[in-house]
């Protein structure tokens, strides 16, 4: 195994030459773990995503009853794609002919280990997001709270001192509570510990057109050095009376930094030089573009990008195929660009891809332009996902599981992450993750 | 019959005996709003800028850019971020009603009262005074815009 080699090598040396280093709370800290890269980027092919269609490969014929199966996720999985009623590309002649080339020259399995086949008992997508941030089935949990149990964000930040804006939370939407899921409402932990939210479709589209994109950026010293000042009295004066807002702990020079990013991704995309992917422009791949971009200014320790267009198959089937498709192809093209545009996280950046939850195995009513049926996410077909790690010290072309032998748990994830990023003792040593296994663990 | 008349009685005087009247000293009355106004609850997103574009452009905000304007906010994480954007866009448009940096010199005193009533809602206190006094004596490029943004990002402007 690559990683027990990894960690048999680099266990003496880092016991012996672990550096101490002060959080900004000022505490003496000294990380316990090695890690495997520096960087982790975590996308939630989320939406609610069923087993037949993408790693079963069964295209049609295990939801249609129509006799083409086949992979449309061919960036990511192994396998040809269908050959017959090819709805799930972009629009040609009639809708969905054309399918998007392939983007990889090796897909993500063959570059990774592939878990086949997982447990997701959480099958709302705000819980399951929840879960996969938290390591904890939070099923008390209201949709319109924060989290109960601290999230990822919050461990690495607390445990290692990350800076705030080395954590970034890109989410395709402010839809289902997405946004309260930066950071939880944990006593031990919390907003200070928090992630950089951003949903960039909102950000940098109409909305953002009309009222983020003529914002001034002041002059540092002249304008913005005495108007801080002036807050801060006037916040020095509200503190003392004990209300204190929440703040996830940007430094000035991080806020500023944020603000110009805004702004320059205006002007990229006024000149149309966005990193999107080649191909498509849904929702998905516009989320993905800009993540390239957040990846490639902050370069973050660790980041989230959520996409979820796979919804549409609750009334859409066609539409949920074409979102597979397109948001394989965004991926593909997010770990490309992170190799080839993104030095400082080429070939030291694990990618772990995961669905909140799967779909139904029987459809239900609603029938869209080519007759399909959609799928809702309430029975045990969609307790059922996959997951994929990709990154140095992970075990390529490697399959877990398959459909009969269901090996992992969603909530595995979470100490996956904080193994990688050499945080996991501090993690379980906190007592609050539903697991202490990683998924390395279960191989 | 005589103690029930008796009892009848004292308590007539009681309910009848003189009331004291409340201290006036020699000096005119003022109504003042309290330290902090009692403010101890959080504006939501929508309430917020209901209010501040209430207060830089001294007209309500149509119900389409509330919603759009809150959306953009919920886009970004940091809140302070998004305000800081949010009213530095406000800043840019010229129907921002507020007072020429000349007349905050002229009666600086005034100016700050003002202020306090305009975006805080209650009066400032003495080491409050003291404080914008002296830091606009030592600040003297200090324009109307930073004081108005100031109070508009600061935390006490984002409770009610």
């Amino acid at each position: 195994m690559k990683r027990r080699n990894f960690l048999k090598n680099t266990a003496l040396g880092a016991a012996a030459i672990t550096a101490p280093f002060i959080l900004p709370s000022g505490r003496l800290f000294a990380a316990t773990g090695s890690r495997m890269a520096d960087h982790v980027v975590f996308v939630a092919f989320a939406g609610g995503v069923r087993q037949q269609e993408s790693i079963l490969q069964r295209y049609l014929d295990d939801s249609q009853d129509y006799p083409s199966a086949g992979n449309i996720m061919y960036n990511m999985f192994d396998g040809a794609p269908p050959t017959d009623k090819i709805v799930y590309g972009t629009d040609g002649i009639i809708s969905g002919d054309t399918p998007i080339p392939k983007l990889l020259s090796q897909t993500l399995q063959q570059q990774g280990t592939l878990f086949k086949e997982v447990n997701a008992s959480t099958v709302g997508h705000y819980a399951g997001v929840n879960t996969l941030l938290t390591g904890n089935y939070l099923y008390s949990q209201g949709l319109r709270m924060k989290p109960s149990m601290p999230t990822i964000f919050e461990y690495l930040r607390r445990h290692q001192g990350v800076k705030a804006t080395k954590t970034w939370f890109i989410g395709n939407g402010i839809g289902n509570s997405l946004p309260l899921l930066d950071y939880s409402l944990h006593p031990d932990y919390g907003s200070q510990f928090g992630a950089n939210f951003l949903a960039p479709t909102i950000t940098f589209g109409d909305d953002g057109e009309k009222h983020l994109k003529n914002a001034k950026i002041y002059h540092p010293e002249d304008e913005l050095d005495p108007m801080y000042k002036m807050k801060y009295f006037l916040d020095n004066v509200w503190y003392s009376q004990g209300k204190p807002l929440p703040n996830i702990g940007n430094t000035e020079e991080e806020k500023a930094e944020i603000k110009q990013f805004v702004k320059d991704m205006f002007e990229k995309k006024e000149n149309g030089t966005i990193v999107h992917p080649p191909v498509g422009g849904n929702r998905d791949g516009q989320t993905i573009g800009y993540a390239c971009e957040v990846l490639k200014r902050f370069r973050p320790t660790f980041s989230v990008v959520y996409l979820s267009s796979v919804d549409a198959c609750h009334s859409d089937f066609s539409g949920y195929l074409k979102s597979l498709h397109a948001t394989d192809h965004a991926v593909g093209h997010l770990w490309d660009y992170i190799q080839n545009n993104i030095p400082e996280m080429a070939n030291n950046t694990t990618l772990i891809v995961s669905p909140e939850h799967g779909r139904n195995l029987e459809s239900n009513n609603i029938v869209d332009a080519n007759a399909f049926t959609g799928f809702d996410h309430s029975d045990a077909n969609s307790r059922r996902i996959f997951n994929m790690v990709i990154g140095p010290g992970v075990d390529s072309n490697l399959t877990i599981g398959n459909e009969n032998n269901q090996i992992g748990d969603i909530v595995n994830i979470t100490p996956t992450i904080a193994e990688i990023l050499g945080f996991k003792n501090e993690m379980m040593g906190a007592g609050l993750t539903a697991s202490n296994n990683s998924l390395f663990d279960l191989i | 019959m005589k103690k029930i008349t008796l009892l009848f009685f004292c308590l007539s005087v009681l309910a009848t005996s003189c009331k004291k009247d409340d201290i006036i000293y020699d000096v005119n009355q003022v109504n003042a709003t309290s330290y902090n106004a009692n403010k101890n609850k959080l504006k939501t997103i929508s309430q917020y800028i209901s209010i501040l574009y209430a207060n830089l452009f001294q007209k309500a905000l149509s119900a389409n850019e509330l919603v759009e304007i809150t959306n953009c906010i919920e886009s970004i994480g940091d809140k302070e971020v998004a305000h800081e954007i949010i009213l530095s866009n406000f800043m840019n448009k010229s129907a921002v009603t507020m007072p020429s940096d000349s007349l905050m010199r002229t009666d600086v005193n005034a100016f700050i009262e003002q202020t306090y009533k305009r975006f805080y809602v209650r009066d400032l206190t003495e080491a409050e005074r003291e404080f914008f006094l002296f830091f606009f004596a030592s600040h003297p490029d200090v324009s109307v815009e930073m004081v108005y943004s100031a109070f508009s990002l600061s935390n006490e402007y984002q409770f009610y």
